[in-house]
């Protein structure tokens, strides 16, 4: 396997289910993984804003209350929903991700210990925020805000380095210690950057989500949080156009060829990608004008998710153009253990029911409506 | 073998102890608390008790954050770690277990939403649905300690995976029953003893007192059960894996004898809780919290020793060799790599050092230990392998003879050498250079030793000095020059022990040492 010595070999054991099965279930968990990232860091973001503009208008000290309240929460989910994609990613690339993980095994290790601090930081804001120690836990929220962004920035970094094993062996024979990153990789700053530039603009879709759910009980507020959302959609999604660019064009030419023609797939969903998102702001912009913006709302971020799931497709293609020359998924051998599939997959489907039914109780149920004043 | 080897100067070992006892404890309280926090709600409805109601959401509170937010991070931890530290040996259990893992996130992911749920339910939900969400929190917690317990003790005894490699065939092994029990019985007392915290902590003395007496009810009858539950453990253990925590591995007899002194502690301290409930200091909760703690880290140490020198028992070793070879391993087993060698076989050897040359050989032998031995030691800091080969006064020869018994030594706590001849002496050669011993000094070492001193560097890396080692069975029917005589002939006494290499002089204090001994 592979021409570079280096490159472990694949597991003995084979996979227990079609390849194909793996390549969803990693694909699709990423992408739940990824939005609530987003609403995670962009919630994040909006709340410091907010709550620096809440000196002088209420509305947004509201906001940020609001927020600061559901971001330990959006981190709990943030973290369950990373393990799934974590599992399968080592299931399909484990030989390569492991790899990557020692060589900079010290920052990787500190993942842990970073996202402990900053979690206890965002517990900390939502229930003991009160006025005599507001400043204090101003920059506690920050100083959380900042080490999530860094927790992006180590992803991105193994999972650059995971890509590219013809520079593993001069980093770690230089330095086996773990104390390396991938910091000469030309990708990395650009796609660091699309990931948090998109985590301003989903984030955003937190208020307009909030929005929509109070607008029967306090429509003012409602759509003060769609406005004010909308208008970060916008902005920072004109943003992302800079920055996508910027990682398409930091590509090595003959990854970046894969948008333009040579992989049909990638080069679709990219053209489709951008018309979407412009088709987005567009929408968007328009709903800000009317009274009630609900629609409008609904109709740019529905989009929007059909963009999050193309990008999703480019970068897996992304991903395995990286590896074509190294190795081939195809490879691996398959036996599948369908008696313990079958359970998974029965399990799977219970607990997504046994959740909706929480997740309906609490927020919609009949004690949830009589509280709403 | 396979993969890089993280080259912490500390050692590795400590990072992945800290990481994995301090989750487990915490992820104990998260299945037991769970029980406990349904259990307590009733009780306080049902005697219409409100300030136990009270007490018991700032618990719920403390709950969350000690195991949505520690709990559930530290367990990411250990996954990132024994990553870092085993990627071969995670691998293995990722790709033989991945629908296990599987589940276990789903209801990892059902027990964090309930978890929160709950919390933030108390204000919001009415009673019955607020209990349903705490019954679904235990019922999500508890399976996926019922999942985890497969994978965790497939490790130590995977029992007929070995042949079949089928799923159900490791899952329910051998210790998966008594580990559970173990742990669910852990889970309870912790569930007690994390509620002495808060419980302790409050100034309403008649509060105090009832959540302390309730609270006992959860951690004595534990700690009566966990004995004979551990009893039932250690025989299913399988004789020969648990041979090396009976007494003849003093590091595994260490911890169990920990286990015991620690549960005993416990329960004797939760009794006397029952004298004046409502008198104990908040402190005194801490003392239990940390007696427990010890007692969870004695069976977690002990199941790390004996599995010893295995990452996955019969299967692959602690520095991913394996065993034996199966299909897509890659030729790094033990019998290949004898026969091609570990620095044609490892991926991550420096391309200078793949050929051995006479200036290499140093730089080499450190890759050798680097690739072998690190998964275990450190140069200089954990299991130092500079302070073992000083403090036993070793040179060359000695080494290299005993590289060839590593998997004899200490009752098979090591795996063995695997590689060539070449690569052993390079590896010697290496280790050699650690030592502030001399070759020629080696056989002299001052005559004024002691003969327990001789045997500590001679014999006691595979004898015990106990009445039963093979070696003091063998010699007590002897006089002191038949002793003398039959050191300098013990390879031929048993061929799986190297010749005694020490001086004469050394030679005659160690026999009448031994011949003084169990008289
Ligand atoms: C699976 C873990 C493991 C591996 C791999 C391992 N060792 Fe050990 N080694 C141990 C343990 C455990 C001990 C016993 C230490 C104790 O109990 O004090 C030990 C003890 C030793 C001792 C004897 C110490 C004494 O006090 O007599 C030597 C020498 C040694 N190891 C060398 C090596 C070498 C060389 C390698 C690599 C080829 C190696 N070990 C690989 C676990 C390991
Ligand atoms: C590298 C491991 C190792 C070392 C070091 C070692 N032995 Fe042994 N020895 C063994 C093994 C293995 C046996 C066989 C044990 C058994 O039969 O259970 C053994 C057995 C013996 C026996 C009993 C022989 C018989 O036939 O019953 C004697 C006597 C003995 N050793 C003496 C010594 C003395 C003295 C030293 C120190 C100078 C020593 N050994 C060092 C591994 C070792
Ligand atoms: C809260 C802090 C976190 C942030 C900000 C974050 C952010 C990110 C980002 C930006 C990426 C994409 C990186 C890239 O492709 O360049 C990513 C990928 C990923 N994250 Fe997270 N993450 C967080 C926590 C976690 C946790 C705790 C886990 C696991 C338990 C996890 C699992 C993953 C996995 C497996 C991927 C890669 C999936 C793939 O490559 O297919 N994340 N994360």
């Amino acid at each position: 396997m592979g021409n570079l010595p280096l490159i472990p070999a694949a597991d003995p054991m084979p996979l227990p289910a079609p390849l194909w099965l793996f390549k969803v279930l990693l694909l699709v968990t990423f992408l739940l993984h990824i939005i609530v990232m987003n609403f995670l860091l962009g919630g994040g973001v909006i709340a410091i804003v907010a709550r620096w503009r809440g000196a002088k208008d209420e509305k947004f000290a509201r906001l940020s209350r609001d927020l600061s309240k559901k971001i330990p929460s959006l981190l709990a989910a943030t973290i369950t929903l990373g393990v799934a994609p974590l599992l399968f990613l080592q299931v399909l690339y484990g030989q390569l991700f492991y790899t990557s993980s020692v060589i900079m095994a010290w920052p990787w290790f500190m993942v842990v210990v970073i996202l402990t601090i900053a979690y206890y930081g965002y517990y900390l804001v939502a229930f003991k925020d009160q006025k005599n120690n507001a400043a204090v836990l101003g920059w506690v929220l920050i100083g959380s805000v900042f080490l999530t962004f860094l927790v992006g920035f180590i992803y991105t970094n193994n999972l650059t380095l995971m890509l590219t094993p013809e520079k593993w062996g001069k980093i770690y024979f230089q330095d086996p210690s773990g104390w390396n990153l991938n910091l000469t990789e030309g990708m990395l700053l650009p796609r660091y950057l699309h990931f948090m530039v998109a985590s301003l603009a989903i984030g955003a879709f937190l208020l307009i989500l909030s929005g929509l759910y109070r607008w029967k009980r306090d429509v003012e507020n409602a759509r003060f949080l769609i406005q004010y959302g909308g208008k970060w959609f916008m902005y920072s999604t004109m943003v992302q156009f800079l920055v996508g660019i910027w990682f398409l064009i930091a590509l090595p030419k003959e990854k970046m060829m894969i948008f333009m023609g040579e992989n049909l797939l990638a080069t679709i969903a990219m053209l489709a990608g951008i018309l979407l998102a412009l088709a987005a702001i567009f929408v968007m912009s328009g709903a800000l004008r009317k009274e009630d913006p609900r629609k409008g709302a609904i109709t740019a971020m529905s989009l929007i998710g059909v963009v999050l799931v193309l990008m999703v497709i480019m970068r897996d293609a992304l991903r395995d153009a990286y590896l074509a020359p190294y190795f081939k998924l195809s490879d691996l051998a398959v036996k599948t253990q369908f008696g313990v599939l079958l359970l998974f997959l029965v399990l799977f489907v219970g607990g997504i029911l046994v959740w909706i039914w929480m997740m309906k109780k609490y927020f919609f149920g009949a004690q949830a409506a009589a509280l709403k004043e | 073998m396979n993969y890089p080897v993280w080259d912490v100067s500390f050692g590795i070992g400590i990072l992945m102890a800290i990481v994995s006892v301090t989750h487990v404890f915490v992820s104990h309280f998260a299945v037991g608390g769970g029980l406990f926090l349904v259990l307590t709600e009733r009780k306080a409805y049902r005697e219409n008790d409100q300030t136990l109601l009270e007490w018991l959401i700032r618990h719920t509170k403390f709950f969350v954050l000690v195991t949505v937010v520690f709990g559930a991070v530290s367990g990411v931890g250990i996954w990132f770690t024994i990553g870092l530290i085993h990627p071969s040996g995670t691998s293995s259990l990722i790709h033989s277990y991945v629908w296990g893992w599987a589940i276990e996130w789903v209801f990892f992911f059902l027990e964090i939403t309930a978890a929160l749920l709950y919390l933030y339910g108390w204000k919001k939900m009415d009673r019955a649905l607020h209990e349903k969400i705490g019954w679904i929190y235990f019922g999500a917690a508890f399976m996926s300690m019922v999942i985890i317990n497969g994978i965790i003790t497939f490790m130590l005894t995977p029992g007929k995976w070995i042949q079949t490699h089928a799923f159900w065939d490791g899952f329910f092994n051998p210790t998966y029953w008594p580990s559970l029990f173990i742990r669910f019985i852990f889970a309870l007392a912790l569930a007690g003893i994390y509620a002495l915290i808060t419980g302790t902590w409050q100034k309403d003395e008649a509060l105090k007192g009832t959540v302390v007496k309730w609270s006992a009810r959860w951690v004595i009858p534990a700690f009566v059960v966990l004995p004979l539950v551990a009893w039932w453990y250690i025989h299913s253990v399988p004789a020969h894996v648990w041979a090396s925590a009976a007494g003849k591995m003093p590091t595994a007899t260490r911890y169990a004898n920990i286990i015991v002194i620690f549960s005993i502690i416990t329960f004797v301290l939760s009794l006397i809780t029952l004298l004046k409930p409502r008198k104990i200091p908040f402190v005194y909760s801490l003392v239990i919290v940390a007696t427990a703690f010890m007692t969870m880290w004695g069976f977690e140490f002990v199941r790390e020793a004996i599995r010893k020198p295995y990452i996955i028992y019969d299967y692959m070793y602690g520095n991913s060799v394996f065993k034996e070879a199966v299909p897509g391993s890659a030729g790094m087993d033990v019998a290949s790599l004898d026969a091609n060698g570990v620095l044609k076989v490892a991926k991550w050897i420096r391309p200078e050092s793949r050929e051995i040359t006479e200036e290499n050989q140093l730089s080499v032998g450190r890759e050798i230990f680097r690739v072998e031995c690190q998964s275990c030691h450190t140069v200089d800091g954990y299991r130092s392998i500079r302070k073992i080969v000083n403090k036993k006064k070793w040179g060359f020869s000695s080494i290299y003879s005993r590289l060839g018994l590593l998997d004899k030594m200490f009752n098979g706590v090591m795996p063995p050498f695997a590689g060539t001849e070449k690569e052993k002496t390079a590896l010697a050669l290496y280790l050699a250079s650690l030592s502030t011993v001399q070759e020629t000094e080696e056989a002299a070492v001052a005559p004024k030793i002691s003969g327990k001193e001789v045997f500590e560097q001679h014999c006691s890396d595979c004898h015990e000095a106990a009445p039963d080692d093979p070696l003091f069975e063998f010699m007590k029917q002897y006089d002191v020059a038949k002793i003398s005589y039959f050191i300098t002939r013990l390879d031929s006494l048993n061929e799986e022990m190297p010749p005694y290499e020490g001086s004469e002089d050394a030679r005659e204090i160690l026999a009448k040492w031994i011949h003084e001994q169990f008289k």
